[in-house]
């Protein structure tokens, strides 16, 4: 990343006690960008944001905003506000004196405070609730209190911690929304955490998805979506099927041989770096064709075929899930049509739908925190995208 | 035995506990107090009033300011070990601050007699280090010494209180204020205090309700005019035998106590409303 984005993360480290929970970690943010901090609990994402609001201190890098270094300045002297994820209210004031704190604090005219705090309730759709303590709000309504508060002393960067996790489902699709069309309308930057995928995708410009202190990948959402560099990304994305198949380098191809399990498969290479020996196979439940098993198995050169039969079947909605059986390996297949318990299936991959790494199963097992860890594992899939 | 009966039956030690050693004593203190001659008047109260008016100012002022500056030190202490910046001063006035707890009103009085007085030991680290001349020395033996027994003693009750809750006040609110700059002594005034402004009533009131009945504290430190009701009640008794005085006086302090109760009690309700 460039070092001259509006606000530039350089370096930074930060341990509890001897635990490293941030390690060298760059990152550099536009103005007016919206970057959504993606990853499980324990990855450092909060940590990293606690880090940039100046209530974490950091042993090591440095903190720019505007070219302006911040990493030694209190929290309140950088610029930036904080939405906490328990929305953090004070409950002795009312939602007018929440908001109007931050102006109050910078001595405001009492004129102006009412007018800036007017001005906010009415942005927020809280107009009419300004003498409410905050125990007299819903959980939607105090959120959207805790965003006025921080927009109130008009921060150039807006910092999110998980601020929508204590709101139940249904509220939280709209206030995704509110919360991102805001930030447009207002131009802030803003620094998101969540562990919510769907809500990262739907909110952020960019995504960085964190693991193990560090950057796992970063860029827009659809970028992380379709190809994600490592198989800890994208089982993280959703590509929570996994398999391993032999597979080699012809021609500037990937040519997966048959096997027990797999038909022959040809697939373009697509430009990406590959080695010859086993691939990690990643794909998602929606991503997959469901087709009757009864066929012969013929080589494709587009798409990857695997068989197996119906172990169950259920309905989340839209689609069926199946579980299929495919060798040793359980792969969960949606179809629009239920295929009975049994029945031999084949799972038509398409090959912009198939993620291939450079199998290192002996090597990386599986740690505490996420399926996979796929952070050395070479780039190989073979999406289009 | 039906099981409500048995339900009664099991009861009954602890209400007859409370009848015999609270109840009744009570019951008969308050006739007591009423109690002239052959009838009852309120002559022990007309008595009470004429010899006692200035000591019972004396008390209920004395006690006021002690439990005012109680909260204060309470407020200091409290907030010191939820914001202090230097942990091992934090650690340092956690473990010293709650040392008076264990040491009995009349061993506070007794050394604080020691060190108060005008040859004490305070006066003569003074002298010696030469800040005052011997001339100068005076007694703290008076009106002085029981406020400063009583806050020695009573504000780390307050304080542990008032720090406990302080401790499970939301971080966030803290770090939101941080957030938008307002300063340590504004967070803890505009944001920690009102957050435990319950506990710390809480607190205050068993503390002034204890102070009105310590009778060590005003013996040992001012035997002498104004001085405490409680003084006044043990003198009644002792040197006259006079229990309707007493019991008067007694009905006074429970007054004084029961109105900042009220005061309490109707802050508390205000703010539920």
């Amino acid at each position: 990343m460039s070092k001259n984005g509006f606000l530039g993360i350089e370096g930074i480290t930060v341990g509890y006690g001897r635990t490293p929970v941030l390690n060298a970690l760059d990152l550099s943010i536009r103005q007016g960008e919206f970057v959504a901090l993606l990853g499980s609990s324990g990855c450092g994402k909060t940590t990293l944001l606690r880090a940039i609001a100046g209530f974490v201190k950091p042993s090591a890098g440095s903190i720019r905003v505007d070219g302006r270094d911040v990493s030694r300045l209190p929290p309140d002297k950088r610029g930036m506000a904080l939405v906490f994820q328990s929305y953090a209210l004070w409950p002795h004031m009312t939602v007018a004196q929440n908001i109007g704190y931050g102006p109050r604090l910078r001595g405001m005219a009492r004129a102006d405070i009412v007018r800036r705090v007017d001005e906010l309730q009415e942005l927020l759709g809280l107009a009419g609730l300004g003498q409410r303590k905050p125990a007299a709000l819903s959980g939607g309504q105090r959120q959207r209190v805790a965003l006025g508060r921080a927009l109130a002393v008009d921060p150039a960067i807006l910092l999110l911690d998980e601020p929508l996790s204590n709101l139940d489902a249904r509220i939280r699709l709209k206030v995704r929304h509110d919360i991102s069309a805001l930030q447009k309308r207002l131009g802030i930057t803003a620094v998101h955490v969540t562990h919510d995928r769907e809500e990262a995708m739907v909110m952020a410009d960019r995504i960085v998805i964190m693991n193990a202190g560090g950057i796992a990948q970063q860029g827009a959402p659809e970028e992380v979506f379709n190809r994600p560099s490592s198989p800890f990304v994208a089982a993280f994305m959703g590509a929570e099927n996994m398999l391993t198949l032999p597979g080699a380098l012809r021609n500037a191809r990937i040519v997966i041989e048959a096997g027990s399990t797999n038909a022959r498969a040809v697939l373009p290479l697509d430009g990406r770096l590959l080695q010859d020996g086993p691939f990690e196979i990643r794909f998602r439940a929606e991503g997959a064709e469901l087709l009757d098993g009864h066929l012969p198995p013929a080589e494709t050169t587009d798409a990857l075929e695997l068989f197996g039969h119906v172990e169950a079947a259920s309905y989340p909605g839209g689609t069926w899930r199946h579980a299929v059986r495919v060798g040793d390996d359980i792969l969960l297949v949606d179809a629009a049509l239920p295929f009975a318990p049994g029945q031999p299936v084949r799972i038509r991959i398409p090959a912009r739908n198939l993620f291939l790494f450079h199998s290192q199963a002996d090597v990386t097992r599986p740690h505490t925190g996420s399926l996979h860890d796929g952070r050395k594992a070479d780039v190989l899939e073979t999406s289009e995208a | 035995m039906p099981i409500r009966l048995f339900g009664l039956f099991l009861v009954l030690p602890a209400l007859a506990v409370i009848a015999l050693l609270f109840v009744v004593p009570l019951t008969s203190s308050v006739i007591g107090a009423f109690a002239v001659g052959s009838g009852y008047g309120l002559g022990n109260f007309i008595k009470a009033f004429e010899l006692y008016t200035s000591d019972i100012v004396f008390t209920v002022v004395i006690v006021s300011l002690s439990t005012t500056i109680i909260g204060f030190l309470s407020i200091a202490i409290g907030g010191y070990l939820v914001l202090g910046e230097n942990p091992r001063a934090v650690a340092l006035l956690r473990w010293l601050y709650r040392w008076p707890l264990f040491i009995p009103f009349i061993v506070v009085g007794q050394i604080l007699r020691t060190f108060l007085a005008r040859n004490g030991l305070m006066n003569n680290v003074l002298i010696g280090v030469g800040v005052i001349t011997p001339m100068q020395a005076m007694s703290f033996l008076d009106w002085r010494g029981i406020v400063i027994a009583f806050v020695w003693k009573q504000t780390p009750f307050v304080a542990m209180l008032v720090a406990g809750a302080m401790a499970s006040v939301d971080r966030s609110t803290i770090e939101a204020a941080r957030n938008l700059g307002a300063s340590r002594l504004r967070i803890l005034i505009g944001i920690v205090v009102p957050q435990v402004a319950t506990t710390l009533m809480v607190g205050l009131v068993l503390s002034f309700v204890t102070m009105m009945s310590v009778l060590s504290v005003p013996l040992m430190i001012n035997a002498q005019s104004p001085t405490m009701i409680t003084a006044d009640i043990a003198f009644r008794i002792n040197a006259y035998g006079d229990y309707g005085v007493a019991n008067a006086l007694g009905l006074i302090s429970l007054v004084a106590s029961a109105c900042v109760g009220w005061f309490y009690l109707r802050q508390s309700m205000r703010k539920r409303s």
